[in-house]
């Protein structure tokens, strides 16, 4: 059922996001041509021509990151609590399948929001410095020499893919919390008789302070341990080592915010659905 | 057994009894009227079948069990609004139920939209209101289910669309299964009935037959109706 909820929920936000993803990538398309062709100071219009794709360009890219957040937002309102709930809600599917089914395509859309993004910043910064990807290649230390060089501080490449995925988990524990932080706000909001809109704002703002003085507390009652977590760091191994035991708790305390968050959206969802 | 059984059915929004230990069964095969005036509890019991609300007490059975995408598969609801996405076409609506519901017969939807003109690739937010609700009782009613809620299916359209509606839920719902019309327009749907149940301040006051009641009256169920929710 999760498949299927995945495919109508990619085919209703696809049609906001893909034309979005589109004007994004035809806005850096003009601007890396207006780059290429600009000349400062050749005539008034041009520069001010020149401005207005470079703004454009700007705008773009902070739209497409509102687009998605908004998007995640309207779509679970809407398609949750609103009009379509009645829909929604009584399919033969369970509540844990429909926040999946939520909270999975609103990460892919952040996801290939920002990773177009980076591409876009990279490809623009390579054409600004003026080099090319087969240059910086080039250039580029074979595997050979890393793992040489790596070796001589006691290092191995198994290292940097084991920080690599931890970042990696780190990133998908915090996208899936951000979406929750939203969704466990508004099922809450939700379940109260008036003003769900206003209560849904509450909830967040609650939500977020209640977390903010966790997140202090554990921190404050973490120094002594981060005092003894980076009091060895002589070597390399025990710096990496050391890294990757801080993405760990802070992955651990993600995934604890985000375990809360998806039982009050379940619960709000479940136990006290109220729909208008 | 009973495809709809409540036993000592409560439910309460805040200090505000919406029902009031409901007990009833509604066997396969028939078509019942909920009946009551505005506020009785007509829609949070359709509700509460769908799993759509909560009980505060006591309990809701679909085919002896809880409400649950189990019971789900079976239930096909008429909600009393317009709840089918906007921007939706005919064809994807049709593609979600056929999606989601296993009993959803395709062509049968396809068939009764062309009747009305309504056209494939036509928008839900481009039809009419009475095209739309229209739209959505096909869609309800091309499902096989062996349990029919529908929610005033007949409130606030004018009198050939309520000919439409109930023509089109009797012809097309299936034979072994029940059906159950929320509503207070007594006159339109008594033909169609084959029990009543009246419900007033969330308790049933009277779950009959219809026959029992025009024999043991002598009167029209409208008529009935107005006798027991005089002011």
């Amino acid at each position: 059922m999760l498949s299927k909820l995945l495919k109508h929920e990619f085919r209703a936000t696809g049609r906001v996001m893909l034309p979005v993803l589109g004007v994004l990538l035809f806005i850096s398309v003009l601007f890396n041509l207006s780059v290429r062709f600009y000349s400062a100071g050749s005539s008034v219009l041009l520069n001010l021509l020149f401005a207005l794709v470079v703004f454009a360009f700007v705008a773009g890219i902070i739209a497409a990151e509102i687009i998605a957040l908004v998007l995640m937002i309207t779509r679970f309102y809407r398609n949750l609590l609103g009009e379509e709930g009645y829909l929604m809600h009584t399919l033969p599917a369970n509540v844990h399948e429909l926040v999946w089914s939520k909270i999975i395509v609103s990460f892919v859309w952040f996801f290939v929001t920002n990773l177009l993004i980076i591409l876009i910043g990279v490809g623009t910064a390579l054409f600004l410095s003026g080099s090319n990807l087969a240059e910086i290649f080039a250039d580029f230390p074979g595997w050979d020499e890393i793992r040489a060089a790596l070796q001589e501080v006691g290092l191995a490449p198994r290292h940097f893919i084991g920080l690599g995925l931890e970042y990696l988990l780190l990133i998908l524990i915090g996208g899936v919390a951000a979406c929750l932080h939203f969704y466990a706000a508004m099922a809450l909001g939700h379940t109260v008789a008036n003003h769900k809109g206003l209560f849904s704002v509450l909830f967040f703002i609650g939500i977020s302070m209640a977390f903010s003085i966790l997140s202090t507390m554990v921190g404050a009652s973490s120094v002594d341990a981060l005092e003894k977590l980076f009091s060895n760091m002589s070597t390399a191994v025990q710096t990496v080592h050391s890294v990757q035991k801080l993405f760990a708790a802070v992955a651990g305390w993600e995934l604890l915010q985000a375990a809360l968050l998806y039982v009050a959206t379940v619960l709000g969802l479940k136990k006290w659905l109220n729909l208008a | 057994m009973a495809i709809l059984t409540c036993k000592e059915l409560c439910k309460k929004y805040g200090s505000v009894q919406a029902l009031d230990n409901v007990d009833l069964a509604v066997e396969p095969g028939r078509v019942v009227g909920l009946l009551g005036p505005n506020g009785s509890g007509k829609t949070t019991l359709i509700k509460l079948a769908n799993g759509l609300l909560t009980p505060t007490s006591g309990e809701i059975l679909i085919a002896g069990e809880k409400p649950g995408p189990e019971t789900k598969r079976i239930v096909s609801y008429l909600p009393d609004r317009q709840y089918l996405p906007a921007w939706m076409s005919v064809k994807q609506m049709m593609e979600f139920f056929a999606d989601f519901y296993d009993d959803f017969d395709r062509d049968k939807a396809a068939e009764m939209l062309a009747r009305l003109g309504i056209k494939a690739d036509m928008h839900i937010r481009e039809m009419s209101k009475g095209t739309r609700e229209k739209a959505q009782l096909i869609m309800v009613m091309s499902r096989s289910a062996q349990l029919y809620l529908l929610d005033e299916p007949i409130g606030g359209v004018d009198p050939a669309t309520r000919d439409y509606i109930l023509d089109t839920i009797i012809r097309n719902y299936n034979p072994e299964a029940s059906v159950i019309i929320s509503t207070h327009l007594i006159s339109d749907v008594e033909q169609v009935l084959d029990d009543v149940i009246f419900i007033n301040g969330g308790r049933v006051v009277l779950q009959s037959s219809v026959d029992e009641i025009r024999e043991k009256h002598g009167m029209s169920v409208d008529s009935y109706f107005r006798e027991v929710f005089k002011c």
